[in-house]
């Protein structure tokens, strides 16, 4: 097999033996369970005309995804922070890394069997969601695969990002950092939005250079953008939009596509520079 | 014995640096030839270190340390804590990069890739994958190793035999003590038959049983022709196994040979004499220098094979000798010495 799939396997094995999985399905069927009941309410509810029924329930599978992105992120934070920097201070590398295998191999083995773990859970999170959300309100997102993959590609980036760090700090350092970068990118999100919306240049700017240093705004509303029924974004399109985080106007262009791919590889390639160049 | 001194450790006849990348080490190629002066052939050394220099700002670690391994033999690493040892580990497997110098490792740069499938390395801080199996974490290293497949399980059985941990194969690593970890360590340095075997304080964790099964695992692989350097701090370890030691302190090498070499074993008898007049005293003094005192007679500078021949020489002249004690200083005696010396 080849040294990047020996190391994914192994990241792999550890995890599910770690029961990390395990407590992650546990923690995703509870709330899964909770957000049927929500749905159920919110659907059935007396006080709402059907009308305002259709459109509530998909803001609230936003609002429900926006908290599973959460998750999602700060649980490829936490996974990937350690990776590297704890295996470094416990020894544990010293005997892998002075096998016939490049350090390369090593730190793409471990993104991979990392990525592999959160798009597992990412595609288990939303197929139960949303098929919970169907069961119980009819309402399926119209891209729900496109949602998902924009999902898992927001945790991925944020994986990435704490892989590199762990390449260079200890792992609480980097987690704290990797989630503290997060939050400041989701709120430069918001501030681009209202930037936007009250046609403020300079807060604009803002939204659009957090995007760019940090795509997992862009990547959250790509999959808002996937999760919003067609009726809706025409309404916002007619209403001249509003100053909502959790609404998104347009699909991502390709060139922004173009960049993160671009910053999934710049950031990777720093991570492996990173490491080969680290004294163990 | 031989004292290395600045001179020898700055002169590197000439040699090239090795081909390193842009991160300062060496190329990671497989099989890509030393540019280096030094050929890469089987009889290469195991190691070659010239003026190996490792400095973490202005902290010396090692300091342009020579030394020669030989094919074959078990080479003790012997200095006090702090002296730079697991460093000097740490610049030849290529964990680390050296500030200064040069070394070549089965004749191939530091941290060549393809070599380290001829080395088995036992870290000091020795850590496993917690939650795999003692016989699972042999396979991952059989599979890092590229061995056979079909050779996985014998090399792992194997392992675990001479390790002592054939019982405890299917157990998870994070259920073992810390002594049954560096055993596991040990039995995965061993895998793939290894040319070289680097030891970095194999026993520290090991109880008075443990440390016997070391001495009886280098010494076989003494006997099927691999070299072993063992980095240790257990004078009386060194003195059981090596062949030859160094002495390392404040990362240079003090003293480089032979156990004989550097204990001067055999250079001086305890002789108890009578009956000797002026000219045995004078032919006493052409054997080595001689110090009386007691009733006893210590002559030093005197080769182990010669002692006859003073016994014959002494009885000639009307002697009586009713004692002859060849006398070696301990390694621990020697090794305090040569570090009071610096």
């Amino acid at each position: 097999m080849n040294p990047t799939l020996t190391i994914a396997a192994l990241t792999i094995k550890e995890a599910v033996r770690r029961r990390l999985l395990l407590a992650f399905v546990a923690i995703t069927v509870v709330i899964a369970g909770l957000s049927a009941w929500g749905f159920d309410r919110l659907s059935n509810t007396h006080s709402l005309t059907s009308g305002e029924s259709h459109l509530a329930v998909p803001d609230a599978l936003i609002l429900f995804m926006f908290m599973f992105s959460f998750v999602l992120a700060l649980s490829a934070s936490a996974i990937a922070s350690p990776s590297i920097s704890a295996e470094i201070e416990s020894g544990v590398l010293m005997t892998v890394v002075t096998r016939p295998i490049r350090r390369m191999e090593v730190l793409l083995g471990k993104w991979l069997g990392l990525a592999a773990l959160l798009a597992g859970y990412a595609a288990a999170v939303c197929a139960l969601e949303f098929g919970v959300v169907r069961w119980v309100s009819g309402f399926l997102p119209p891209s729900p695969v496109l949602a998902s993959v924009y999902l898992f590609a927001e945790g991925a980036l944020l994986l990435t990002l704490s892989l590199f760090l762990s390449t260079l700090m200890p792992a609480i350092a980097a987690g704290v950092i990797a989630v503290a970068v997060f939050g400041a990118g989701w709120l430069a999100g918001v501030v681009g939005t209202l930037g936007t919306s009250l046609d403020i240049a300079g807060l604009r700017t803002v939204g659009h250079v957090g995007r760019l240093l940090l795509p997992t705004d862009g990547l959250w509303h790509a999959a808002i953008y996937y999760l919003q029924p067609p009726s809706v974004v025409s309404e916002q399109l007619a209403g001249g939009g509003r100053a909502n985080p959790f609404y998104a106007q347009a699909a991502p262009s390709s060139l922004y596509l173009l960049w993160v791919a671009c910053w999934f590889l710049i950031v990777l390639i720093a991570a492996v520079a990173s490491f080969e160049r680290r004294e163990l | 014995m031989s004292r290395t001194n600045s001179a020898e450790r700055t002169t590197i006849d000439g040699a090239e640096p090795s081909t390193t990348d842009a991160a300062g080490w060496p190329s990671d190629d497989a099989g890509s030839p030393s540019p280096s002066r030094f050929p890469r052939t089987p009889a290469s050394p195991a190691i070659h270190a010239v003026g190996l220099s490792k400095h973490f700002g202005g902290t010396i670690a090692v300091n342009s340390l020579s030394m020669t391994v030989e094919r074959g033999e078990v080479f003790g690493f012997l200095g006090p804590n702090g002296a730079g040892k697991t460093t000097v580990v740490k610049l030849l497997l290529g964990l680390a990069r050296p500030t200064g110098g040069e070394a070549l490792v089965l004749g191939a740069p530091l941290g060549d890739r393809e070599t380290r499938r001829q080395i088995g390395y036992l870290p000091e801080l020795f850590r496993f994958q917690a939650l795999l199996t003692a016989r699972e974490v042999l396979r991952l290293h059989c599979r890092l190793l590229a061995l056979p497949k079909d050779a996985w399980e014998d090399e792992a059985r194997s392992a675990l035999e001479t390790v002592g941990l054939l019982a405890r194969g299917d157990d998870r690593v994070g259920t073992f003590s810390k002594g049954m970890q560096q055993r596991l360590g040990l039995g995965v340095a061993l895998l793939g038959n290894p040319t070289l075997v680097v030891l970095d304080e194999p026993t520290s964790a090991l109880d008075p049983v443990g440390r016997h099964d070391v001495r009886e695992i280098i010494r076989g692989l003494r006997e099927r022709g691999s070299t072993v350097f063992l980095n240790t701090h257990l004078l009386e370890e060194a003195e059981h196994v090596c062949d030859r030691v160094a002495v390392i302190d404040k990362g240079t090498a003090v003293a480089t040979g032979s156990l004989d070499e550097l204990l001067g074993r055999g250079s001086r008898v305890r002789l108890k004499v009578g009956g000797l007049g002026e000219p045995g005293w004078r032919t006493l003094g052409r054997f080595g220098r001689c110090q009386a005192g007691d009733g006893w007679v210590v002559v030093e500078g005197l080769e182990p094979s010669r002692i006859p021949d003073l016994v014959d020489a002494l009885v000639a002249l009307g002697g009586r000798v009713e004692a002859v004690i060849p006398e070696q200083q301990s390694l621990e005696a020697r090794f305090l010495e040569l570090l009071s010396e610096r």
